[in-house]
């Protein structure tokens, strides 16, 4: 008796069984791991249609890359993540479905991010500033990150005399303003009704500014002011309003404005970079597994009783 | 047999499982010639068991660390169910009360259910409203009621494919045919957010029916219409609709969510010059789904207590049989192989008091 625990290969067996002990006693601990839960905001404007993107050597729509960016980024996030989709147009975004879990609803994401189509606008203006400051309030309560992702085209470009306050949001909103689009302005294809591509805006086919409420001009500097009847002027607005590109400093002054940070969108790994922003994590115990490690050691001593090469030094184990 | 493991790379572990078969694990005892000894059948398989034993522990212990579980599983069983597709309004009306009031009392009059729009591209009450309930059930909205029916209706058809679509001026795709009730009450649940434009159903269909395709026919197909108004529905589209219904058939239940003193369903025209379907989209609406040729009932509910009535309804009537795929979630099987090695462990611990040490 006493000889079989004096050998080693017995000691190791024995203490391979206590590890295996530990490990059923002790399966699992609490552990503060950070999960993100992600509310994706897309802009389906018509200035997303704009092909500025290459993928697979051809020019994709802003929109079709935000789609498929997203898509793959899915893939990427960890289980325990949540995604939640919405849509901008106008002046206000609404929320498709809140987040969920990504890998036991991943197809269902999946598809909807997918059907995410221009012809779901339900109507044409694009305000982003107030957009972004309705969708910050209808999300204020839930714990999930707003990502706004936007290429900051507005249509009509917005009076800076009537800007939006973002003082009741800011500090309380967390999440990123996502830019889209090329710094290179291009034309913004146009649809018929059946969604057949017709060529592309022109430059009297879109308004080159606001003309709600009072110029932001000095009255002595419009031509043709009248107060009443012409506050903007009698003269037609030119502009190119009809080229879209990213407004990046005007999207990176909402996002300081909000208390958002700002991301371009390149590519996906960038994107699955800006979105591990420990800002937008919530902290979360979760029971992690910790069986591996009482389980590598049993292994090991297990291997310890098999190994050839301690069989040479035999002699020295023996009593 | 889907097997997988959840970090393969743990896998070469597999190689020290290879160890019990160069060295028996044994305590070696000098013997002057071993040539001498014969040799000795039942031993051989001893030995043999025994190192499969450890070949054995030392593979349940790896595939333990690797996290062997068995993928989800999806078995085909017959029940009773239905595919069903939800289909929203999501127009602004949706937020008034049954009176065709806003939730907190004050009547703010725009695009109340089922009128024509009559201002333009107006500020699309803009001003956030609180949604703050005032204890009165009466005071629920059209939405609220509607999307708190809806959560129980979800929970009590678990055997069915639910999808949802949604709509306003246009047609948005919220979630497709699912078992995952999960998203399903994700996508109710995001409808408490602010309600859109107006009130476009013909679009809405053609995506609600548009769900069914490249699905099987099994068991019920059912679209169901959740609407405060209706609207015209033009020429071309009433016969695409037509058609996608006869193609797809698809049954249609419309609960119509009648504001008092709004004209309803079953409403007829009192004045000659009124009939027509501008003047009385609900009615024309409700003529144009009973010609559909497909099986149609329409619910007129002026509370939410009526709602609740229709809905039981359509729990009672559709249930025919249907093949769904019944999902076995993903098995964790690291559990039995740790206690495999560790059962293992111990016999190749107890078997050493049997060794002789001369």
């Amino acid at each position: 008796m006493s000889n079989t625990l004096k050998d080693y290969r017995t000691l190791c067996l024995l203490s391979a069984l206590m590890a295996m002990l530990v490990l059923f006693i002790y399966p699992s601990k609490q552990q503060k791991t950070p999960t993100y839960s992600y509310t994706f905001i897309i802009d389906i404007t018509r200035s997303m249609n704009a092909t500025d993107y290459q993928q697979d050597n051809q020019a994709v729509s802003r929109l079709h890359f935000v789609k498929q960016t997203l898509r793959e980024l899915l893939q990427k996030l960890p289980c325990q993540s949540k995604v939640g989709l919405g849509l901008f147009t106008e002046r206000r975004s609404t929320l498709l479905f809140e987040p969920l879990e990504v890998c036991s609803a991943y197809t269902e994401i999946d598809t909807a991010i997918s059907k995410v189509d221009w012809r779901m606008a339900w109507a044409a203006d694009s305000n982003i500033a107030k957009g972004l400051l309705s969708t910050l309030e209808m999300l204020q309560k839930s714990d999930s990150s707003v990502i706004f992702i936007t290429d900051g085209q507005e249509a009509p470009p917005v009076n800076p005399n009537y800007q939006t306050d973002f003082s009741t949001v800011k500090g309380q909103a967390k999440g990123m303003i996502i830019g889209v689009g090329g710094l290179q302005a291009v034309p913004i294809p146009k649809f018929d009704s059946l969604g057949k591509q017709t060529g592309f805006y022109a430059q009297d086919d879109v308004p080159h500014r606001s003309t709600f409420g009072q110029s932001n001009l000095d009255p002595s500097q419009i031509k043709g002011y009248n107060a009443r009847n012409a506050p903007f002027g009698s003269e037609a607005a030119t502009g190119s309003e009809h080229l879209t590109a990213l407004h990046e400093t005007y999207l990176e002054k909402l996002a300081a404005e909000s208390g958002l940070a700002y991301a371009r969108l390149t590519d996906l790994k960038n994107l699955n970079q800006v979105l591990q922003n420990p800002k937008l994590a919530i902290e979360k115990l979760v029971q992690t597994d910790i069986r591996r490690q009482p389980a590598l050691l049993a292994l090991l001593l297990l291997s310890l009783v098999y190994l050839p090469r301690l069989y040479k030094f035999r002699p020295f184990f023996r009593s | 047999m889907n097997w997988a493991v959840n970090s393969p790379w743990a896998l070469t572990g597999l190689l020290l499982a290879l160890l019990p078969l160069f060295n028996s694990g044994m305590r070696t005892s000098p013997a002057p010639w071993t040539a001498l000894i014969p040799g000795d059948t039942l031993s051989a398989f001893v030995v043999c068991c025994l190192r499969l034993c450890a070949v054995a522990a030392i593979a349940g212990l790896v595939l333990g660390m690797a996290g062997l579980h068995r993928t989800e599983q999806s078995r085909e069983r017959i029940g009773h169910g239905a595919h069903i597709v939800l289909l929203l309004d999501r127009s602004s009306s949706m937020d008034n009360t049954f009176a065709g009031r806003a939730p907190n009392g004050v009547d703010d009059g725009k695009d109340a259910g089922g009128t024509p729009p009559r201002m333009g591209k107006v500020e699309q009450r803009m001003e956030r409203l609180p949604r703050a309930m005032h204890g009165a059930i009466a005071e629920e909205s059209k939405a609220t009621a509607a999307r708190r029916l809806l959560t129980d209706f979800v929970k009590q058809r678990q055997t069915d494919l639910i999808g949802v679509a949604e709509y306003s001026t246009s047609p948005l795709f919220v979630m497709p045919l699912t078992e995952n009730k999960n998203a399903v009450q994700a996508a109710i649940a995001a409808t408490a957010t602010p309600a859109l434009g107006f009130t476009h159903v013909s679009k809405g269909l053609g995506m609600a029916i548009s769900f069914f395709e490249q699905q099987p026919v099994t068991g019920s197909r059912i679209v169901l219409l959740v609407s405060d108004g209706a609207a015209a529905i033009d020429h071309d589209s009433e016969q695409k609709l037509r058609e996608w219904f006869k193609q797809q058939q698809v049954r249609l239940y419309w609960i119509f969510l009648r504001t008092a003193g709004s004209p309803g369903i079953f409403d007829q025209p009192e004045d000659s010059r009124d009939d027509n379907a501008g003047a009385m989209p609900e009615l024309y609406l409700h003529k144009f789904f009973l010609g559909l040729g497909s099986p149609y009932q329409a619910y007129e509910a002026e509370s939410p207590d009526a709602l609740k009535q229709a809905i039981a309804d359509i729990n009672k009537l559709e249930n025919l049989p249907m093949h769904y795929f019944e999902r076995i979630p993903k098995q964790d099987l690291s559990a039995v192989c740790y206690g495999v090695a560790a059962f293992l462990l111990l016999v190749l611990f107890g078997v050493k008091f049997f060794e002789v040490k001369r």
